[in-house]
């Protein structure tokens, strides 16, 4: 199980509790998967961001160039449908390259559900041990074992539905006409809508309790 | 002439000259972090208009029934960040304004103090690598008039923005623009420049 602790940090202070075994060695490494994959998710997110700016701006170029095409050129046709077939070939280069990141994205709720389902599994453990009240003493400070499942199932959901959000965005985005549209479809990228500021408090107090984060 | 009185207000102009020195330093840096931060307001207008602009139940998006709601959100909180740290800089721009001002101050009251002994050819005498002191007087409550103006006005349009005034927050790159003075500035390196004999003169 502990190579599952991913590229979490081994301080002296986590190592401290390192001697934790069964539920609590699965809760522990399932926190520290969880802090990676969502920093994991940021970083994809930035480089997702920057990628859906470029699509919008190549969109934007190439309308522009139809509206000078439409006046009277000045430019001959021939050059006009190389610069044209230009973009276009950039534009495929971008969307393909936002769907890569939309993949990854999709692989890392994919691990997220994983985390989840093996914390239903420690949870379904612990049942079977200790009957449907649960075990009478904590396995950290604080928390039962049935928060760390809701945890979990919190923070899945939202990140589930932020996917659904990419995803959308990702067939939308360089079919869209209007700017405006463009620009929500940006700053919901960006802004991300469905990770609300609870997120970081929840990720923050799994790893309090676990130990991952000094008390 | 009294002596010790004319090189009394010599010593405290040379260190109210260094004091605009670091303070104009400090000033400017503070106005330039300023920048990105007013642009960003900006573009945050931007996104809340565009979300405005748009019908989301007529487009793709209307699959996310509180995604409206909760963008909106998003973007307040991110414009209120960015006007919170827009106010820290204000304080520093405050501090660097009272410094100046409270050493401006002290100059002007050692002078007033020795008006007696300071006759008017002491104050105004000057030479080729020596400005009078009269002059000298002068340009740095120029200076101080500059912050002092500078920081109101700059604070009031500060005041002036809200969360939710999009139109304000959309023009507020332009007025913020709009309030340099390049000319005032100027001012300061030249009165610098002028005074940069005098300073090594200690």
């Amino acid at each position: 199980m502990e190579g599952e602790s991913g590229d979490i940090t081994m301080t002296s202070a986590n190592r401290k509790c390192s001697a934790v075994t069964g539920s609590g060695r699965k809760i522990k490494d399932n926190t520290a998967d969880w802090h990676n994959l969502i920093l994991k998710w940021e970083k994809v997110n930035e480089e997702g961001f920057s990628t859906a700016a470029k699509i919008i701006n190549i969109r934007r170029c190439q309308s522009e160039d139809q509206l000078v095409n439409k006046s009277p050129s000045f430019s001959s046709p021939a050059t006009a449908v190389s610069a044209a077939t230009g973009g276009a070939a950039e534009l495929q280069d971008a969307c393909c390259k936002l769907q890569d990141i939309v993949n990854k994205m999709v692989a890392i709720v994919t691990k997220m559900e994983s985390l989840m389902t093996s914390q239903r599994g420690v949870q379904d453990l612990e049942e079977f041990q200790f009957g449907p009240e649960g075990r009478k003493i904590p396995l950290f400070h604080t928390w039962n074992t049935k928060q760390f499942e809701s945890t979990s199932c919190f923070l899945l959901d939202i990140y589930s539905q932020e996917l659904k959000l990419k995803q959308t965005i990702l067939q939308e985005l360089a079919h869209t006409t209007t700017s405006d549209l463009c620009m929500v479809y940006l700053s919901c990228w960006l802004h991300q809508p469905f990770i609300h500021p609870q997120t970081r408090l929840t990720l923050e107090a799994l790893l309090l309790e676990t130990g991952h984060r000094p008390l | 002439m009294s002596k010790p009185a004319s090189s009394a207000l010599h010593q405290a102009l040379r260190k109210s000259f260094q004091t605009l020195e670091n303070n104009h330093k400090v000033w400017k840096d503070v106005l330039d972090e300023c920048s990105p931060l007013i642009v960003s307001l900006g573009n945050l207008a931007e996104q809340s208009r565009a979300l405005s602009n748009v019908q989301l139940s007529n487009t793709p998006l209307r699959i996310f029934p509180d995604l409206e709601e909760r963008l909106r959100f998003k973007l307040l909180q991110a414009t209120d960040t960015v006007l919170g740290k827009l106010n820290e800089k204000m304080s520093s721009l405050q501090s660097v304004r009272d410094t100046f001002s409270n050493q401006v101050s002290a100059v002007s009251q050692l002078y007033e103090q020795n008006t007696s002994s300071l006759d008017l050819l002491t104050v105004t005498e000057r030479s080729a690598t020596f400005p009078s002191v009269a002059d000298m007087l002068e340009w740095l409550q120029d200076a101080e008039r500059h912050f002092r103006q500078q920081f109101l006005r700059r604070k009031t349009l500060l005041q002036l923005l809200t969360a939710d005034n999009l139109s304000l927050l959309e023009s507020a790159p332009e007025r913020w623009k709009s309030l340099e003075s390049p000319s005032a500035e100027e001012n300061i390196a030249d009165t610098l420049c002028k005074v940069s004999f005098f300073m090594e003169a200690q």
